[in-house]
């Protein structure tokens, strides 16, 4: 096929994934609601994990900064929920067309939908943990309203993830490496990342590890409207322009290598 | 629209990248026991699945695909899914496909066979209404009776060919593709697995069945095409076919 014709291929790829809308979210709800009939709690356990690291690391990093203890509390454990839908999702994004083999091999479908159903489960997930998180925070009385910004943000990361997920995913499956090194990758991010720890903390000369990693900027307009703030326009704009990069990638994989992954697998 | 299959001069290879990785899956290594392989160059090693396959069936046509494990059966049927894109060569299907090449694809030991029957239709674009509308007869068909409500574990593999078959078979679909595995269910079944694809030339559909069994592509089909490493080596209609091989 000539370039063209893959590129509008790739194209009609991703547009055939959209139309498997109803599809891929039957699927990830019924995977959610299948994981709640064998256990007692249900997707509450994988909440609650993420939520327990939280805690965790806001009582013991939220003492050693020092400061408001409150406002430290809700910043951190906001930060490593916001997390939960940004930087690490990675591991699990890389894993995409792996955990799909089985049906890839089996049933036509655009790559896209298997990307598009690991987002939807990982959406169903976090909002878990969003709930989750309200629920300890009211508690501490520590709740507020989320700003209304969070509505445009939250897309935009789940978007993010989406175009990631795919030359990632396509990678991954071609050099079986990539997913260990995904792994650490994600790892050293959660602490590169000023998830539990403020830009302002570290020193100027050491900044640029903040504003050169996407991730901070994700994070950041997930975090911000969680905490009723919306987030600084700078952070807007990266991110729009790590989406616009990610979806590049996206077009670019799905032109060369579309047909090929089936046989990665 | 009417429904048809045309393949033209099709060669499927696999690229494999590095033949010691662990990522190489069964359907491959199953290709390369009777496929061509064909070294190229240090890292890449292709197998040659098909090669200039041509094939033309138009509505009533059930055709049988017979071959040993690894003469490219499933690799075709693959192609004719739109699961593989063909390495050379042309392949026009039109129609809706209901493809079933996997038995156990998509299944979930631990849900009930109801769910399972829920989750497969799901997956063939069934809406949840027409799901419930067809469920009575899904399962009427299947002859499991109240092991419907038990978790797949407690099935055989011929109580699973029965209930993924039922599905397949419900579907509202132009062309049918199946792998060999209906061969799993026990006479009965296959009887009425039979009688069923018959009934299918009457709602104009086309029917691809891969198997080595004989019998059953005798009494089914009325298309045959033999395939040896990759490679056609007959084809043409059911009488044609039985004549030759009792010739021989």
């Amino acid at each position: 096929m000539s370039l063209v014709g893959s590129f509008k291929a790739a194209a009609l790829d991703l547009y055939r994934g959209v139309l498997l809308t109803p599809l891929w979210w039957r699927v990830s709800v019924e995977q959610t609601v299948t994981r709640y009939r064998r256990s007692l709690l249900g997707p509450v356990w994988m909440a609650s994990t993420t939520l327990a690291t939280a805690f965790s690391l806001a009582i013991v990093f939220g003492s050693i900064f020092g400061g408001d203890a409150k406002d430290n509390l809700s910043f951190i454990m906001i930060g490593v929920v916001g997390w939960s839908i940004t930087g690490g999702i990675l591991p699990e994004i890389a894993n995409t067309f792996v955990n799909a083999a089985g049906v890839m091999q089996v049933r036509s479908l655009p790559l896209s939908f298997h990307a598009f159903q690991q987002m939807s489960k990982i959406f169903i997930n976090f909002m878990h943990q969003v709930v989750g998180l309200w629920l300890v925070l009211m508690l501490m009385k520590l709740a507020v309203v989320p700003h209304w910004t969070l509505l445009v943000n939250l897309p935009i990361a789940l978007l993010t993830g989406l175009f990631v997920s795919i030359p990632l995913g396509m990678v991954s499956v071609r050099f079986r490496d990539i997913n260990y090194m995904v792994g650490f990758i994600a790892q050293s991010l959660f602490m590169l990342t000023p998830v539990f720890w403020r830009r302002s903390q570290v020193p100027e000369t050491m900044r640029w590890i903040v504003d050169l990693n996407p991730f901070s900027h994700l994070l950041e307009i997930v975090r911000q409207p969680l905490m009723g703030a919306a987030a600084p326009i700078h952070d807007v704009n990266a991110s729009l322009a790590f989406l616009g990069v990610a979806a590049l990638l996206t077009l670019i994989s799905l032109t060369l290598v579309r047909t090929r992954v089936v046989f990665w697998l | 629209m009417t429904s048809s299959i045309e393949l033209t001069d099709v060669t499927l290879d696999y690229n494999l990248y590095s033949v010691r990785a662990q990522s190489l899956r069964n359907t491959v290594l199953n290709m390369a026991v009777g496929g061509r392989l064909i070294q190229a160059g240090k890292d890449v090693t292709y197998v040659r699945a098909l090669s200039n396959v041509s094939l033309k069936l138009n509505e009533g046509d059930r055709l049988a695909v017979i071959g040993h494990n690894g003469s490219g059966k499933t690799s075709l049927l693959k192609i004719l899914a739109g699961i593989y894109s063909p390495t050379l060569g042309k392949v026009d299907v039109r129609g809706r496909i209901s493809s079933m090449i996997s038995i156990s694809v998509g299944l979930d030991i631990e849900a009930s066979g109801l769910e399972n029957i829920r989750n497969l239709a799901m997956m063939q674009m069934m809406s949840d209404r027409e799901i419930k509308r067809r469920m009575p007869a899904i399962v009427e068909f299947s002859g499991l009776g109240a092991f419907v409500h038990m978790p797949l574990k407690t099935y055989s593999a011929g109580m699973v060919a029965r209930l993924t078959f039922s599905v397949a078979t419900q579907v509202d679909a132009d062309i049918l593709i199946m792998d060999e595995w209906i061969s799993a269910g026990d006479a009965d079944f296959q009887k009425r697995a039979a009688d069923r694809l018959n009934n299918m030339v009457d709602s104009a559909k086309i029917v691809v069945l891969a198997t080595h069994d004989y019998q059953l592509a005798a009494k089914v089909c009325n298309k045959v095409m033999t395939m040896e490493s990759g490679v056609p080596t007959f084809l043409g209609t059911t009488e044609e076919w039985l004549e030759r091989s009792s010739a021989a």
